[in-house]
């Protein structure tokens, strides 16, 4: 039997050279090739044919130089051959392919691993209907700014196809479908090609501003032999230093801070890391300036007395500069326009002076709206804010007088007050309803962090139920991943489990408050979890309905003047109610639920976190308000 | 926003002179039936503690009093859809509002130790 390499286009066209001199087509040629019995004593047979040394092999070596720890995969044969790659000539480790059951899953929990681990995941998907299914998580991640490397399967020589389903899944260009939301993407065309655009894609996929970046990765390159592998090598990987704003206008940036009676810091994607959350209090505390965290990320320690998110408004009105960090929505902290009547309304004054450090502008594309509405500051400085915040805080305090210096001073006392009667109000609010059945959503998020506070944990998604941010004492920045970025829903549920699955090794709890419309969406990610040992703490958030859309029907029957009680049509997850501990125990899911009675959901997260904390997936369903 | 908050607060006293004083007699248990019904719980909650992300305020305990929480449900301002006579008889409304003034307060904060870290 032969070790060596016999590929299917050479074999194909050398049996159809002899063909073709009788019939006169190539196309016929072809045909009579695939029909004609070899001659004897040249080919090997089908089943004697081997490719000891496919291209996959090399594509893997790539891969595993980048550092890439898992790749989160529906199986499909446009990539097979990566696959086998992957498991047999790889090891399955580093990569490890991570069996998802829906591509948006795989993505979503690339996005949440990401985000976890400070590193991107791979994907691989189908060049067709795996990046149709993957194309709304690629978007969430596109708006959250999120490194995710994926990897596309596809057949660009036709010649090659099988008939049937593997031209349903063949595609001329198959970036297209997602590349107003990635950063970049190449198809190579040879395994030299492959290995050189796996390191730009990398590379620019975690450089500032973070994007997901795709590379297509041809089915005949994977499965044909190595050609002159000697000659073939693997490019080193490196990274870009993340781009400070420029020194003149962060210096510009500290005056007008500094001569600021009331300056606030709005920071929504400003950090990426605990130096970031670090450096974000070094500013802060320069200024004595109150800080809004829009919760993209963890910024800032909830338990700082300069963190005052729930004045928001209130800070914003009165302010005379708003230092924005990284802000994906500016113009919508200065103004609102209503609903449903879309009157607009100035929130701010209309003097108030603005800086914005972002790297928004260089990600920017035409059909997408993720930009939103053009928002003029008078100052735009073009720089990665957490790369921005050492120059503009040494700027703060270069720029401060002894008299201004006092003065700041001063405010200490007055915000330090401003923050416990934030926090008072906020207790106060969550106590109203504490007993209600179905559970409140305070009571839900209160009894969670009951159970986890004295664990290193993390909580996976924290704009669902925003009681978390308000309550729980936050002072990590792996305390709280943000949100799915597009609002795009399915995000919640895989992106927990991909970062459950970062912080695995790190001894670091993850949970999650998992709405119920959200789970519905792919409910496989919990067979993932279970399949691969990943600890999660799933806290269900059933309210039964997508409430959001329950209040946008009532406000368009109040608006057409017509009956109200018909707002449920369509939008309410009732009759039959959804068994979410059944579906998780059916997944290989530890669960206990449905719970209605507040004062059993506490026991019942002791017995999951017992769970989690031998490494497997737990699920508590509770029945809950519908916000 | 301030002129229309104050107009706002006008209009709900002037109509709080104008009108009764006295809510219209109602039925605790028919107003939860239509609490619910209406899906008032949707932003407010079931027992009207208000809705996260300023989807609904607070509602109960001490509901406003009668006559601005009923030109509230009929002719809202900010985001509130209204609530129109045909579609939710005065009777209805009077149901409601007993049902939120028999709601009966929550311990308060400081009596609740999950609330006390």
């Amino acid at each position: 039997m032969s070790n060596e390499g016999i590929d299917r286009r050479s074999f194909l066209k050398g049996a159809a050279a002899g063909a073709a001199a009788a019939v006169g087509t190539q196309l016929a040629a072809n045909a009579a090739a695939a029909q004609t019995p070899k001659a004897e004593g040249k080919d090997p047979t089908p089943a004697e044919k081997i490719i000891g040394r496919p291209g996959s092999d090399f594509m893997i070596d790539v891969i595993k130089a980048t550092g890439i720890e898992y790749i989160a995969s529906n199986p499909g044969s446009s990539f097979r051959s990566l696959h086998e790659s992957i498991v047999n000539y790889g090891g399955n480790r580093k990569p490890e392919f991570l069996t998802c059951m829906h591509e948006e899953s795989s993505v979503a929990m690339a996005h949440g691993y990401a985000k976890a681990a400070g590193k991107p995941m791979g994907v691989m998907a189908h060049g067709t209907v795996g990046l149709q299914h993957a194309a709304m998580a690629v978007y969430n991640a596109w708006c959250d700014r999120v490194p995710i490397m994926m990897f596309a399967g596809n057949f660009v020589d036709a010649s090659l196809r099988r008939p049937g389903v593997e031209w349903y899944h063949c595609v001329q260009d198959p970036a297209l479908l997602v590349r107003d939301f990635i950063k970049w993407d190449d198809q190579p065309g040879s395994l030299q090609h492959f290995a050189e655009s796996v390191m730009r894609a990398y590379k620019l996929a975690t450089t500032p501003p973070m994007e997901p970046v795709l590379i297509t990765a041809d089915g005949a390159l994977q499965e044909h032999p190595i050609q002159d592998e000697a000659k073939l090598f693997i490019p080193k990987l490196t990274f870009s230093v993340p781009p400070q704003g420029d020194s003149g206008a962060l210096k510009e940036a500290a005056q007008m801070l500094v001569a600021a009676e009331q300056p606030v810091i709005v920071a929504d994607r400003a950090a990426r890391s605990q130096e970031g959350v670090k450096r974000m209090v070094e500013l802060a505390e320069a200024l004595n300036a109150p800080v809004v965290c829009l919760g993209g990320r963890m910024n800032f320690p909830t338990t700082h007395y300069l963190c005052r998110s729930e004045d928001a408004r209130a800070l914003v009105r009165e302010a005379d500069v708003v230092l924005l960090l990284e802000v994906a929505d500016p113009w919508g902290q200065f103004n609102t326009i209503s609903d449903p009547h879309h009157e607009y309304r100035r929130l701010a004054k209309r003097d108030v002076k603005t800086v914005h450090v972002t790297l928004g502008d260089n990600v920017m594309k035409s059909n997408y709206q993720d930009m939103q509405r053009f928002c003029p500051v008078d100052l735009s400085i073009n720089g990665d804010a957490e790369a921005s915040l050492p120059a503009l805080t040494e700027a703060v305090k270069h720029a401060l007088s002894g008299t201004q210096r006092a003065a700041l001073a001063g405010r200490a006392e007055k915000l330090r007050a401003q923050h416990r009667e934030m926090k008072d109000r906020t207790r106060a609010l969550a106590a109203v309803g504490w007993d209600a059945r179905p559970v409140s959503t305070a009571r839900l998020s209160a009894e969670l962090w009951n159970a986890i506070k004295s664990e290193r944990w993390c909580l996976a998604e924290t704009s669902g139920v925003s009681w978390s941010r308000r309550l729980w004492a936050a002072t990590e920045y792996y305390n709280f991943l943000g949100h799915a970025g597009a609002a795009g829903v399915g995000y919640c549920a895989p992106a927990a489990v991909g970062a459950a699955l970062a912080n695995r090794d790190q001894g670091i709890v993850t949970v999650v408050i998992q709405p119920d419309g959200d789970l519905m969406y792919a409910p496989g990610i919990l067979w993932t979890a279970a399949h691969h040992k990943i600890p999660i703490l799933m806290l269900m958030h059933n309210n039964r309905a997508y409430h959001q859309e329950l209040m946008h029907l009532q406000k368009m029957a109040g608006l057409h003047n017509r009956r109200m009680d018909t707002a449920g049509i369509g939008t309410t997850i009732e009759n039959p109610e959804v068994d979410f501990a059944g579906l998780a125990r059916a997944l290989g899911v530890w669960s206990e639920g449905p719970i209605a009675d507040p004062a059993a959901v506490g026991p019942a997260l002791s017995r999951a976190l017992a769970v989690v904390k031998r490494g497997e997936p737990a699920l508590i369903d509770v029945v809950s308000q519908g916000r | 926003m301030r002129r229309r908050l104050c107009a706002a607060l006008l209009a709900v006293a002037a109509a709080a002179v104008l009108a009764q004083e006295q809510a219209p007699a109602g039925s605790v248990e028919r107003g939860h039936q239509a609490y619910m019904k209406y899906r008032c719980y949707s932003c407010h909650g079931t027992v009207g503690q208000g809705g996260e992300r300023n989807a609904g305020p607070k509602l109960a305990p001490n509901p406003f009093p009668w006559a601005g929480f009923a030109l509230q449900v009929r002719t809202p301002r900010q985001d509130m859809p209204p609530y129109r006579r045909e579609f939710l008889s005065d009777q209805d409304l009077a149901d409601i509002y007993a049902y939120l003034v028999s709601i009966k307060p929550s311990p308060a904060a400081k009596s609740i130790p999950l609330l006390n870290f």
